[in-house]
């Protein structure tokens, strides 16, 4: 944190000339992150050691506010919103490989088009696609009547305000930025190295098994990691689609914020998520050694 | 070319046509059903999710909630700015990321774009508001937009850092040995090549900015209150029929937004080609 703001000092044994356009250009946004996200980010840090007041909040030391997140309620919504952060990325990337797949290996000529168009619901309003789902599994609608139809459910639809809504919300929600990096990693696997599997006498599955997921292994973690992180904090899929059992941690910090004024708790249960970020970022890391650049 | 038609002949390549038509179809429905409910009359003035027939009174409607309205304009004025601010520093902070001479600066640059990406929204927007209560800065449309602006930052410096990768070195040491100080390169050398990846970012920071609802959930008032943050707390009531109208009008803007924004991408991209290849 301390080296964000000085941006042109260099350690003296490499003295670099740094132009004052540049020293510039990096320090002013750097300064304006500092202010209005590193700073914010070190006060619920410093606060979640500290006492509630009413209607306030004030410095302290103690660890008071942790072993209230970490127990009962809020540990068993922690402990949940893991869970679902788990099988809700596991689902996400399940439903993107295929897809990226495709796009990478078959689209042929029209694979720029085909990545545009399971883009382009990522840029249209979040909230509205998650409102619409409330429609969509509503009893009597048309899912309903599909799925009758294809006799693979029979009768009234029971889905809206259960988890099943919730899975279906987030992975609706984050597919899309699954795909991108299962894309990109999949696109540059050479097609003679598949052929060359092929010839040397593997079979389909074989080549899938020894060669491409172990070539895709950097697309998978950053998939994983843009799908996880959000839902560690996720807040709008369950609102509207979970109902109010099950809480999230993220649920549970706003309540804090919004409704209980326990800024102190919230504080601490902030930290405790970025936390799980921060194990998630280096498990992924460890898993596949390192990331792949994708823009959002 | 003929390898692909064969791929999409062979069993494998057709299921994987299937799953992909299966995600698409999935990806847009929701999309659809917003759009043709927003014309439904409903019952009794509720939205209903059975489909009782068409109308456009709800647009009409949606156009005299004057609550509506406000926020609509409040989003509007907030991601005006917010987008501003992201296309200036945004911008600064992708070229710096690469370009910067120092190494340490930026992989510091870096960490710090990635850090704003991975931290989860609810962490942000209640670190914010904490920051505002403890510093006694009153909420106001001031604090909502520099408290959007850091991700709408980060998204910007990642588009305009990938052009700034394309760019060749040698057009900035040309311009150099000519004799051009470094703000008359930047000006005149780098910012021409970046304008594209620049406009691109700007759209996709007001696109974001507009539709941001976590962050902006814990800074808005009574008074200064956004459309996704309106919608969200209107949809805790049941689905207001004019929230559907309203949400649809402003999608159908915001596709178009995205449309230019890709479109400048693209030559962009183009542009990068002809130089590589030339």
């Amino acid at each position: 944190m301390r080296g964000v703001t000085p941006t042109a000092r260099t350690p003296a044994r490499q003295r670099i000339a740094v132009p004052t356009s540049d020293a510039l250009l990096a320090g002013i946004p750097a300064a304006w992150l500092f202010v209005f996200f590193v700073a914010p980010l070190a006060f619920t840090v410093f606060f979640s050691f500290g006492h509630s007041t009413f209607g306030g909040i004030a410095p302290g030391f103690t660890f008071d506010n942790y072993r209230a997140a970490l127990s009962g309620f809020y540990a068993q919504s922690f402990l949940r919103t893991l869970r679902f952060a788990f099988a809700g990325s596991a689902l996400c990337l399940l439903a993107a490989f295929p897809t990226a797949y495709f796009i990478a290996r078959h689209a042929g000529r029209w694979r720029a088009a085909a990545l545009a168009l399971v883009l382009v619901p990522y840029f249209t309003s979040f909230l509205i696609r998650v409102m619409s789902w409330q429609i969509l599994l509503a009893r009597g609608s048309a899912v309903e009547t599909l799925l009758n139809f294809l006799h693979l459910h029979s009768g009234p639809l029971d889905v809206l305000d259960t988890q099943t809504a919730v899975f279906i919300g987030i992975v609706y929600a984050y597919l899309p930025i699954a795909i991108v990096p299962l894309y990109v990693v999949l696109a540059r696997i050479p097609a003679t190295l598949v052929e060359a599997s092929r010839d040397l006498g593997a079979s389909p599955w074989q080549t899938f098994l020894f060669l491409t997921l172990p070539l895709a292994r950097p697309g998978v973690a950053t998939a994983a990691l843009l799908t996880a992180v959000p839902m560690l904090g996720e807040l709008v899929v369950p609102t509207l689609l979970g109902g109010d059992k099950g809480v999230l941690i993220g649920r549970a910090i706003s309540s804090q914020y919004i409704e209980s004024q326990n800024y102190a708790l919230g504080s601490a249960m902030a930290v405790l998520v970025m936390i799980a970020v921060g194990v998630v970022v280096a498990l992924l890391a460890r898993l596949t050694r390192g990331f792949m650049e994708v823009a959002p | 070319m003929s390898r692909t038609r064969l791929a999409f002949r062979q069993p494998a390549g057709i299921g994987f046509g299937a799953w992909y038509l299966l995600a698409v179809a999935f990806l847009f429905a929701p999309i659809a059903t917003s759009v043709i409910y927003s014309f439904n009359v409903g019952s009794l003035g509720k939205q209903t999710s059975l489909f009782t027939g068409w109308t456009l009174h709800w647009y009409a409607m949606a156009w005299r909630d004057l609550t509506l309205r406000r926020a609509v304009e409040t989003s509007v004025v907030a991601s005006f700015w917010s987008a501003l601010l992201a296309t200036l520093l945004g911008s600064a902070l992708g070229f710096t990321m690469v370009r910067h001479p120092v190494r340490r600066v930026r992989s510091l640059l870096s960490g710090l774009t990635y850090l704003l990406l991975i931290v989860p929204e609810t962490v942000t927007g209640v670190s914010l508001l904490l920051f505002y209560a403890v510093t006694r800065v009153p909420l106001s449309l001031a604090t909502l937009i520099a408290g959007i602006t850091p991700l709408a930052i980060a998204v910007t410096a990642l588009i305009v850092r990938a052009g700034v990768l394309t760019l060749d070195r040698r057009y900035e040491e040309a311009s150099a040995d000519l004799g051009a100080n470094r703000w008359q390169t930047l000006r005149f050398v780098i910012l021409p090549h970046l304008a594209p990846a620049v406009g691109a970012g700007a759209l996709m920071a007001y696109v974001f900015s507009f539709d941001n609802l976590v962050v902006s959930t814990f800074l808005t008032t009574p008074r200064v209150n956004t459309l996704p943050v309106y919608l969200f707390g209107s949809l805790q009531y049941g689905p207001a029929p004019t929230v559907y109208a309203a949400a649809a009008a402003i999608m159908f803007f915001t596709l178009a937004l995205i449309g230019l924004a890709a479109l400048l991408y693209r030559l962009a991209a183009r542009r990068d080609l002809q130089a590589r290849y030339q």
